[in-house]
């Protein structure tokens, strides 16, 4: 079942749709959420695990769910992996969950390209992860950059021109921890002089929990790099962007407010759900702590807040 | 008499100046091309603006410096030189597309320049590039067969250093940069203590668990310019002290989109390690460079010059003319850089300076320059 969802183009923090101040989860309306929803979408970083450690409680609230009928779906902005590698990570925390549950800014990119039928004899530049150029890849396009741009540096003499590929016709930039000028140098000059090239943000995310102990410089700041560069704004396929809201109804028969969002991050997964028409859940277990929920200058409040997603299992057993 | 609308807005963060809203129908009784230029006043001129009881719907934007805009009349070619060069004390030159292309001298500069010292103009050399110091610059003046010293060079990097004086950053804090030499040296020569700069370019980071990047408390200031050696390791460094040190400013020297590292093409410059650092702090920065008007009240205090009494010499639109006009000084456009001839015309383009002609040489020429 399709909704008339509409694109958004941009991650912006408008149009939160709900004033009311997020109510604390308890048993009671723990048991109401539960009973008024048929899936649970789950941000991953800071929700499920941090960095490569899960968070406590995670794989038998998660089997609780299950074992009630529940879908569960899983929605990251987090572009390094594919959703095969997100599997292989589930897996390796314990985690029983299939490649089709999982939907990640890096497949979103692809998608994106896909459902506008992107050239297939054009090329993407990558700034970002190993993630993308595999979606890419799967999906039939041929991807530039990625990883090994990592290790290229730019040469600067007079007459000497930096080469770009004419045949790039999107660049999409997500997360890279392997960022360099070379990298930056590459993406502009596709924008800026390849004609009609797009310019594709997997997400805008201003920092992550890429490890347990810290927080981390996210894709917002590659985002933010290449804006500063090409003076362009990007095409936003990640949350809070609703795109991947239509991938998720065709593959699962349902109305979005029959699901629940649960997320760390309010300008992206709260902001996600609400635009979406969905339950909203904010877990204090990642980015998002009780005084910027709480701070006047925060316009968006979830329906409802609680530390992290294994308070279900205490809420249940009351 | 000339009726200019006069003082603009520096649009700090953003490339096109914001407009004040002038009632249509006096828009052009307002605004006179300027075919004849007298020097009065910045003042007297905002007092003529301000007394004219026409200018309805004026909306002011809140910047750094708090100045409000006018739409001005389009640039006029440069056909008497002579009147210009008459009528300002002082020339203030951008460098790359102005001065030298890369390490190319642009055609006629050494005359042009020799020629305006000998009829008394005072000249200074205002650039965004960081990369360099004053010193630096003035070596590069040097190979190139320049005759300028290093007191006439104001270079971004050294725009950063001077802020900090100006706010008296206290010595037993420190600075991080995100950016090359030229920013470090002006530091040191400044008193002040830094870290970072290009050696941060060679460190790796591995995000896997148990790991802690630490980061100095004693940061009071991130400053990021162009940087070449840029990488993931300085990104999170800055951005832990920006957003975990108290008070720590975070200041741009500039955030030219792209820059002419090489007289080839161009290169994505400092606003790209700008747009960084916003992305992942979410603050924007105090931009001490071009067109923030910084540099221009640092220089009228320190030679004793009248804004009025200047010229703006650049090739960029959006940060030399910006400039120049935030700053209440004549401007002159040239074609040798960046800015072609249509992008000047072209109707998405609000800003425009005074004049426009090919390069500086042409004041060499006598009466009308063909563009």
């Amino acid at each position: 079942m399709k909704q008339g969802l509409k694109l958004a183009m941009e991650a912006t923090n408008s149009n939160p749709t709900s004033t009311a101040a997020a109510e604390l989860l308890c048993g009671v309306n723990a048991k109401a959420l539960l009973d008024s929803v048929d899936a649970f979408l789950f941000d991953c970083d800071g929700v499920i695990w941090k960095g490569d450690k899960l968070i406590d409680g995670t794989p038998e609230t998660l089997e609780m769910l299950r074992s009630m009928g529940k879908k569960l779906i899983f929605v990251t902005n987090n572009s390094t992996k594919s959703r095969f590698q997100y599997a292989n990570k589930f897996r390796s925390l314990g985690l029983s969950v299939s490649q089709d549950e999982i939907f990640s800014s890096s497949y979103a990119a692809a998608m994106y390209l896909k459902v506008n039928q992107f050239p297939l004899e054009k090329k993407v530049y990558v700034i970002g992860g190993e993630g993308i150029v595999q979606e890419l890849q799967l999906s039939g396009f041929t991807a530039l950059g990625g990883p090994e741009d990592g290790e290229k540096r730019a040469q600067w003499k007079s007459n000497c021109l930096f080469e770009h590929d004419k045949d790039v016709g999107a660049v999409v930039v997500g997360l890279d921890p392997d960022i360099n000028y070379y990298k930056l140098q590459y993406g502009t000059i596709c924008i800026r002089e390849n004609p009609g090239c797009l310019f594709i943000a997997t997400n805008r995310d201003s920092v992550g929990h890429m490890t347990d102990l810290q927080e981390w410089p996210g894709a917002g700041c590659m985002v933010g790099a290449i804006c500063g560069s090409t003076e362009r704004k990007p095409i936003v396929v990640g949350k809070p962007s609703t795109f991947m809201m239509d991938f998720l109804l065709q593959k699962f028969n349902l109305s979005t407010y029959r699901m629940c969002m649960v997320g760390d991050r309010l300008d992206t997964d709260i902001l996600f759900g609400q635009n979406a028409g969905c339950k909203t859940l904010l877990v204090l277990s990642g980015v998002t702590t009780k005084s910027i929920l709480d701070d006047p200058s925060n316009k968006i409040q979830p329906d409802y807040y609680t530390s992290k997603v294994s308070d279900f299992l205490n809420f249940l057993g009351e | 008499m000339v009726t200019k609308a006069v003082v603009s807005v520096s649009v700090a963060a953003s490339i096109t100046s914001s407009k004040l809203l002038i009632n249509p129908s006096h828009r052009f009784s307002c605004l006179k091309s300027l075919s004849s230029l007298n020097s009065f006043s910045a003042s007297a001129l905002a007092i003529k603006c301000r007394g004219l009881s026409n200018c309805t719907s004026i909306k002011s934007a809140r910047t750094m410096e708090g100045f409000t805009t006018i739409t001005r009349a389009s640039a006029q070619p440069l056909q008497n030189a002579d009147e210009l060069i008459a009528s300002v004390e002082t020339f203030i030159f951008d460098c790359d597309g102005v001065i030298w292309k890369g390490d190319k001298l642009i055609d006629g500069v050494p005359e042009t320049l020799d020629m305006l010292r000998s009829k008394g103009k005072r000249l200074v050399f205002v650039t965004n590039n960081s990369t360099k110091s004053r010193k630096q610059y003035g070596k590069k003046f040097e190979t190139l067969g320049l005759n300028v010293s290093e007191e006439e060079i104001f270079a971004s990097s050294f725009a950063a250093a001077a802020y900090l004086k100006s706010i008296n950053f206290p010595k037993d804090k420190k600075v991080y940069v995100i950016g090359e030499d030229g920013i470090l040296k002006e530091l040191e020569l400044a008193g002040f203590q830094y870290l970072g700069g290009p050696e941060d370019g060679g460190k790796k980071i591995e995000l896997k668990p148990g790991f802690l990047m630490e980061h100095d408390h004693d940061v009071g200031a991130v400053v990021v310019g162009f940087d070449r050696y840029f990488n993931y390791y300085k990104v999170q460094y800055g951005t832990l002290c920006i957003r975990e040190n108290p008070g720590c400013l975070f200041i741009a020297t500039n955030r030219d989109a792209v820059t002419h590292l090489t007289d080839a093409q161009e290169w994505a410059g400092g606003g790209s390690m700008v747009g960084a650092i916003c992305g992942s702090t979410q603050r924007d920065p105090l931009v001490v460079g071009k067109p923030s008007t910084f540099m221009m009240d640092y220089l009228s205090d320190k030679f004793g010059i009248l804004k009025s009494q200047i010229c703006m010499v650049g090739d960029r639109l959006d940060t030399d003319i910006l400039f120049g006009q935030n700053g209440g000084c004549k401007t002159l456009l040239v074609l040798s850089g960046v800015t072609t001839l249509s992008m000047l015309e072209s109707p998405s383009n609000s800003i425009q300076p005074d004049f426009y002609t090919n390069k500086i040489s042409d004041f060499l020429a006598p009466k009308t320059a063909t563009v």
